[in-house]
């Protein structure tokens, strides 16, 4: 095989991008590249043209394209910023602005009435009505189909009216806080879905190969391989038009080190999500563009308050304030996290500015080990109670590498004040078990908010009425009557800066009880080729401005 | 030799049986819960419970079992959890890509193994068996998912950064573009993106092979036969290929039935590490996800397998030697 042979196989595994970077060698050699390059040799460097692949590398791959079923994060991604057109969207500020839905009325606090644009089509030609909006809602609500929709975003609305063609009506349970985002998810084709049995939606065929509404159209699925989509080219101007690529592959590779090599290689396009580690080498290439933004994750270790030491919120206190949290951030994640106080994000509009996560105050926690009767009564560096019974636990986390890193200097910290925290690393869903058993001292986990509501996760977390329910996810059975009636406030408070008011409150709260250590929130990290223009990557996802997406040629090396 | 299969063949039944039984109960026992993938901070218990209603986790396991059993003699194998779709697609869809995968690997396993141990033999102390011993003992040794990563980081990585010709693609098993490649074009394709694992697969186990086919030969070469096919006159070449390597051969062809599990084993982690969209791939993330009608399909095919090759091993061993006759 002659060197002009190996050459043209090798050029011809890569992409534009990696075409684009040996432009002037492959013009030469590739001839049946010809066309391709054609257009790459001969233009303007740094202008986005129409057209072109882009190719995105990810981790696991996705679950069924169905709206109403789904419950995997990327999946959500594609369906509301891909696929499908949701009522409403996000704007860069995260207010809610309209989409399928061009207008909305709210009929005080008890509903709201929208109306749909009449110029978005199913990709089968049908156009999308307020049948498919209603369809979608009455499914989501019924319990068979166990749908996220239902349990996480119209929990609070009671009942959906089609009132012509174009318009639908909502009616809400009760006056409820951010009742506009209860409908940020998008509708699916009643005309595709109403012979399915609801309890058969999970498994129906059309979630392997679904006809969406928006911006891309579907056209292929292998899996554990490669998802194929297409632009579309009906998709409406006034929502952006279609898209300026001509496709979008998202291509499988579990492990994150070839991950990295296909990225670096040119095998990809976008790297979605890199760890923290593989930060610096990104950022080291002219050729690639690190993106780090504010993730909807907070890691944090939740103390059984069921269970000697932690019923006394002393010593929880106290276990916070012996924690380095800035230090496990610039050491484990490379200063790609910030620290976290609640579970209210710091990028939410209900963020209470202004209350101050615990700090780092060994000699504090000591205080409060003692005033709470812990101390070394034997000399050998760990307290004893009065009983003397040591300060011993287990702190449980799963076998992810963070998540034993974090653990381990938990472990060096608390030693420093005299307590021993035994670590176990467990697989994740052995850990599951353990933890929604209420089996455990400690645990280090983390929570993902599934939408912007973040209102709802502390009535998730720390009411009382979950505290003694086993699949619920107040596993460190927290129960506080103050907790509750906040909670209830916070939840049915409609004025934003009334609502921070009582957000803050509730932290101050979280800051005395501490139930949970929270240890920080986690930025989501991925890496993109400089040939793709127009990527945006901020709380909204990875993927929130895909249909902008383009390609340019490469940039002019000092055109950064 | 009818016979012998068929009986064979009837006793692989019950054995089957028996470990697609001990698999769902060490899965079903096992800590954990499908539908901890719809884990979710704002999914409510009520939606976990009717998850599990939907999926039958609610029936005590021995209803499970007689459920699972009855479905799975009639060739039920379910409807995977995870994916949302049948077990038999899933598998008719990874299953070839496993087989070419293996299958080219055995293949250049047996003949790499075999050549390399025995030109180690007819040069036995010399450099060149030396050389090739520590060679051997470096591959037997190593762990095929470190062997993968390295072998990606010269041959993908650092071939790419230093513009060497020879730059193979890391993960997957055709290119983006393959679907408006020439015919050749997608054959060439398709090898270039098998080079990295099979090779990652072959060295491990061929150095094995090797080193077993040498021992083999070296004692066969001291039998009376050889030294009299020597003293008859008949050609050195002739000697050692047909009358030593045939007779060393025999053992060796038991080790193809041992070594299927270490292949299909292999073909776990170098599914993750390449992206191989195979059988070992769907294991993993079944298991990880306790998508447990996959779980059950995925090992009873392996351990199916893995019978069947231990049955090809005995018939090509009759084959192999006259002498052998089952009746």
């Amino acid at each position: 095989m002659d060197l002009a042979l190996l050459t043209e196989a090798r050029m011809r595994g890569r992409i534009e991008d990696v075409v684009a970077r040996s432009r002037r060698r492959a013009c030469r050699l590739v001839p049946l590249l010809a066309t391709l390059l054609a257009a790459a040799c001969g233009r303007d460097a740094g202008a986005p043209r129409a057209g072109g692949t882009v190719i995105i590398g990810m981790r696991a791959d996705f679950g069924g394209f169905n709206p109403i079923t789904n419950t995997d994060q990327y999946t959500d991604e594609i369906i509301k910023y891909a696929l499908f057109t949701p009522l409403v969207q996000y704007d860069e500020n995260l207010e809610v602005r309209p989409y399928l839905a061009e207008s909305w009325e709210l009929l005080g606090d008890t509903g709201v009435v929208f109306r749909l644009r009449r110029d978005v089509r199913w990709h089968d030609g049908r156009p999308v009505t307020a049948q498919d909006v209603k369809f979608t809602f009455d499914l989501a609500k019924d319990p068979a189909t166990a749908s996220l929709i239902g349990s996480a975003y119209i929990t609070e609305v009671a009942r959906a009216e089609v009132v012509d063609s174009y318009t639908v009506r909502f009616d809400f349970v009760r006056p409820h806080a951010q009742a506009l985002e209860d409908f940020w998810w998008a509708p699916a084709p009643r005309h595709l879905l109403e012979n399915v049995p609801p309890a058969d939606l999970r498994n129906a065929p059309f979630n392997r190969a679904p006809v969406g509404s928006g911006p891309y159209r579907f056209v292929e699925w292998r899996a554990n391989d490669r998802l194929v989509l297409e632009r579309n080219p009906d998709f409406p101007e006034a929502l952006g038009g279609p898209p300026a690529l001509e496709r979008l592959v998202f291509r499988v590779v579990p492990e994150p080190a070839t991950l990295l090599t296909e990225l670096l290689t040119g095998g990809l396009h976008v790297d979605i999500p890199v760890v923290p580690d593989q930060a610096a080498r990104i950022e080291s290439d002219p050729n690639l563009e690190l993106f780090s933004f504010p993730s909807r994750t907070v890691y944090f270790i939740g103390w059984n308050t069921r269970r000697e030491p932690f019923t006394d919120a002393r010593v929880r206190r106290a276990m916070t304030l012996a924690i380095d949290r800035q230090e496990i951030i610039a050491a484990l994640l490379e200063g790609y996290g910030r620290p976290a106080v609640s579970t209210i994000p710091p990028w939410s509009p209900l963020y209470p500015e202004g209350v101050q996560p615990l700090p780092y105050a060994p000699q504090w926690a000591a205080q409060l080990l003692d005033s709470a009767g812990w101390t070394d009564r034997n000399g050998d560096g760990i307290r004893e109670n009065a009983a003397g019974r040591p300060l011993r636990f287990t702190l449980l986390s799963s076998d992810a590498p963070l998540n034993r890193n974090v653990v381990s200097v938990v472990q060096g910290h608390l030693r420093a004040v005299g307590v021993d925290a035994q670590v176990r690393a467990l697989e994740f869903q052995t850990l599951l078990t353990q933890h929604r058993a209420r089996d455990f001292d400690a645990v280090l986990s983390n929570w993902v908010l599934d939408n912007f509501q973040v209102a709802s996760a502390p009535a998730a977390l720390f009411h009382s009425r979950w505290a003694d329910v086993p699949r619920s996810a107040n596993r460190s059975s927290f129960a506080n009557p103050r907790a509750d009636s906040l909670i209830e406030a916070g939840a049915a408070e409609t004025d934003p800066e009334r609502a921070r008011r009582i957000w803050a409150e509730f932290t101050e709260l979280l800051n005395q009880e501490q139930p949970f250590t929270f240890m920080f929130w986690l930025d989501e990290l991925a890496g993109a080729s400089r040939s793709v223009r127009g990527v945006v990557m901020d709380p909204r996802g990875e993927f929130v401005s895909i249909a902008n997406w383009s390609l340019g040629g490469p940039p002019a090396a000092n055109g950064r | 030799m009818g016979t012998y299969l068929l009986k064979r063949l009837l006793g692989a039944i019950p054995l089957l049986l028996g470990v697609a039984t001990l698999i769902f109960f060490v899965l079903n026992l096992a800590p954990g819960d499908p539908t901890a993938r719809f884990y979710s901070p704002a999914a409510s218990p009520e939606v976990i419970e009717q998850l599990r209603r939907t999926y039958g986790l609610d029936q005590p396991i021995i209803v499970r079992y007689l459920a699972w059993l009855r479905a799975f003699v009639t060739g039920d194998f379910g409807s995977s959890l995870a994916q949302g779709r049948p077990v038999i697609d899933i598998i008719l869809d990874a299953l070839p890509n496993t087989i070419l995968l293996t299958g080219t690997s055995l293949v250049l396993v047996f003949l790499l193994g075999v050549a390399i141990g025995a030109y180690q033999a007819v040069r036995q102390h010399r450099w060149a068996d030396r050389v090739l011993s520590v060679v051997g003992l470096f591959f037997y040794s190593m762990p095929s998912f470190w062997l993968g990563l390295m072998l990606m980081l010269l041959f993908a990585y650092q071939a790419y950064q230093w513009n060497w010709p020879i730059a193979l693609p890391p993960t997957g098993m055709t290119s983006i573009d393959y679907d408006f490649l020439s015919p050749a074009g997608k054959i060439l394709d398709r090898i270039r993106h098998m080079i990295l694992p099979v090779t990652t697969l072959t060295l491990v186990l061929a150095a094995g092979i090797a080193r077993y086919t040498r021992g083999q030969m070296l004692e066969v070469i001291r039998q009376d036969y050889i030294r009299t096919a020597r003293a008859k006159g008949l050609p050195e070449r002739t000697v050692i290929l047909k009358h030593a390597l045939r007779n060393s051969l025999i053992p060796v062809i038991t080790l193809l039935g041992l070594y299927l599990p270490f292949l299909f084993s292999g073909t776990v982690f170098v599914g993750t590490i390449f992206a191989w969209p195979g059988m070992g791939r769907e294991i993993v993330n079944a298991i990880a996800q306790r998508d447990y009608p996959l779980v059950m399909a995925t090992t009873f095919l392996f351990a199916l397998l893995v019978v069947l090759g231990s049955l090809i091993a005995d018939v090509l061993y009759a084959v192999a030697d006259p002498r052998i006759r089952y009746d």
